[in-house]
């Protein structure tokens, strides 16, 4: 009925079944003695400094995407490039032009500025239009 | 070359919102356009649709082994240039914004010609991931806003998680099957057996996906919030054209992978009568309570994913070619829903049921033109929006579907009561304020171009009809 799945299935319930068992024998046998010191997030003794709930620059966002995306074209290239002796000028041209699409984007995002670590506040009104994005001058 | 590059050829629509979309992104680097890059996506968007309708009736046969071009797709792609132009055009009226808004939008058509024609499932996925992203970043386009960035947040994250399960189900179709190819797909269910079980999950789950795209109780929910939140251009778009691109993918999925008669597993009549049924109801009874106008019409179309539903679960030829038909009636009535509750919203800030008062009054052109919006909606004749009905309960009763019918009808009833509560609220109340809303000539041209179809084709629709009868050639019949 599984087919040729059913080794797949033994397999997630063996795993699942020890981290069970092993969590139910290690808190059968574990001694329970807790302390403030031992409840801290770093038993060594380390004092932890404020929460760890802070808010991030989104700059990290928008340069983690932006390196997804250079990330994936390698991805793209590998598999070209193993095949390429095979599929020649075209395969060639194919990928250049995906290549170029891509540069195309990169060169959009540098030229708005999105690539500076810290935005300069003149250069944030001279690439965002005169009207900055705000509701209210999004409405006429 | 295992493919000739003359079927590039037949690329051509999607070839031009390519380049299209490239060259606006680079004449905006070097000279940046704002309002201008409106009209360039507009000729963008215009030449590709020509591009398509010359293409028309297309070659039926799949290109690149992965891309149907056939009739469907062009008409698809057709209306898909067309949506987004009108909700270029009404951009134009209502923002001031940079050119990314504009190529956010062409992206997104793209994608939508793509998902029109994907005859494989990568590109069926890739191609509906090419509709949402821009999707997500268009919800959230003021930036300023809160609601306008909780309803990108939660159009990503029930995207997301809806884009994972239709994954899930892909893969599962692709562990029966061996094939990614849909002919090979329908092929391999034809001449071997299946676990019947598997085939029941794997198509519930890409039906989950795509019922997402299309706001299909019970994965709706994202729906009132998204389309109350984002700008009503966007919302405006959200409801005609990704919605549309759903239906698409979800028609040529079901017609070609799943052979007539062939029922083992996924019984697929029966589940669209039941989401058919549930959502139209929800819709209706949920836009009964409703006080802001973009809410109401977000359930308001939630009602009319249903009615459209209804030509899937009669599931014959009558049947999608009522569904065809159906969505160029909606194109035009919904945007033009939208536009007139942004015409009031520009002047009073809200769109609340009360800044709706009086409106005869204060801008007469509008809350007429709105009025007959509204009775399209609901199906009145001598509107398009009743041919529309009409069809696609023609199609039931053929079928002896009669109880679905009956449903669609007493909802039809239902809605009657929260569109009419609008028209009396414009025409039978003394407005709060007596100054005028403006209505410029363009404004009211732009009304114009969206009501003329409505009433023309309530009367004379013989023609759109034949269309979406050709239309409703796929390449694997």
């Amino acid at each position: 009925m599984f087919g040729s799945f059913f080794p797949v299935i033994l397999f997630l319930l063996a795993a699942g079944g020890l981290v069970l068992v092993i969590l139910f024998f290690s808190s059968l046998i574990a001694p329970h003695r807790p302390n403030p010191a031992k409840n801290s997030t770093y038993e060594c003794g380390e004092v932890a400094e404020g929460s760890s709930w802070i808010r991030f620059n989104s700059r990290f966002y928008i340069i983690a995407l932006i390196f997804i995306i250079f990330d994936v074209e390698v991805v793209f290239l590998y598999p070209w490039a193993i095949v390429y002796r095979h599929l020649g000028f075209w395969a060639w041209l194919e990928m250049a032009i995906f290549l170029v699409i891509l540069l195309t984007g990169l060169a959009y995002v540098w030229a708005k500025g999105d690539l500076e670590w810290i935005r300069l506040p003149e250069k944030e009104t001279e690439s965002s239009a005169e009207t900055p994005l705000t509701p209210d001058n999004l409405r006429n | 070359m295992p493919f000739p590059l003359t079927h590039l050829v037949y690329f051509s629509p999607e070839l031009i919102l390519i380049i299209g979309f490239v060259v606006l992104m680079i004449v905006d680097v070097i000279r940046p356009l704002r309002r201008g890059a409106g009209i360039v996506a507009l000729v963008i968007l215009g030449a590709a649709a020509i591009a398509a309708i010359s293409a028309w009736p297309g070659t039926s046969q799949t290109i690149f082994a992965t891309y149907a071009h056939d009739p469907f797709a062009l008409f698809f792609k057709v209306f898909f240039c067309l949506a987004t132009m009108v909700a270029v055009l009404f951009s134009l009226f209502t923002f001031k914004t940079d050119a990314e808004y504009y190529l956010l939008l062409v992206g997104s058509a793209l994608g939508m010609s793509l998902l029109s024609g994907a005859h494989d499932l990568i590109l069926l996925f890739l191609a509906i991931e090419m509709v949402s992203i821009p999707s997500y970043i268009l919800a959230g386009v003021y930036r300023g806003k809160r609601s306008s960035g909780e309803a990108a947040l939660k159009y990503v994250l029930y995207g997301a998680v809806s884009t994972g399960v239709m994954l899930f189900g892909m893969s599962l179709l692709y562990g029966l099957t061996g094939s990614t190819d849909f002919e090979m797909i329908r092929n391999h269910f034809l001449q071997e057996s299946t676990s019947p079980i598997t085939l029941f999950l794997a198509m519930l789950f890409i039906m989950a996906g795509l019922g997402y795209k299309i706001a299909m109780v019970p994965f709706h929910f994202w729906c009132p919030d998204v389309y109350e939140g984002a700008p009503t251009p966007i919302t405006a778009f959200f409801s005609v054209a990704p919605k549309a691109a759903g239906l698409a993918a979800l028609l040529r999925l079901t017609v070609t992978l799943l052979p007539e008669g062939w029922e083992a597993g996924w019984d697929w009549p029966v589940m669209f009568t039941l989401a058919s049924a549930a959502t139209m109801t929800l819709g209706n009874l949920a836009a009964i309570r409703q006080q802001n106008l973009k809410r109401l019409l977000a359930y308001s179309s939630i009602a009319h994913a249903g009615y459209i539903l209804m030509g899937f679960a009669a599931a014959c030829f009558l049947g999608f070619q009522a569904v065809l038909f159906y969505l160029v009636v909606y194109l035009f009535m919904n945007f033009g829903a939208f536009f007139a509750v942004d015409i009031v919203a520009r002047k009073e800030g809200s769109e609340t049921l009360r800044d709706f008062r009086g409106l005869g009054y204060r801008a007469p052109f509008t809350a007429v033109v709105f009025a007959i919006f509204l009775f399209s909606l609901v199906g009145l004749p001598p509107l398009a929006g009743f041919i529309g009905k009409f069809y696609l309960f023609a199609a039931l009763i053929q079928q002896h579907m009669i109880p679905l019918a009956i449903i669609g009808i007493l909802n039809s009833g239902v809605s009657l009561w929260y569109y009419v509560k609008i028209v009396r609220e414009m025409f039978l109340r003394d407005p709060l304020k007596s100054e005028p809303i403006p209505e410029g000539v363009g404004t009211k041209l732009l009304l114009l171009f969206l009501v003329v179809p409505i009433v023309v084709m309530g009367v004379y629709w013989s023609p759109i009809i034949a269309i979406a009868g050709e239309a409703f050639k796929l390449v694997a019949p």
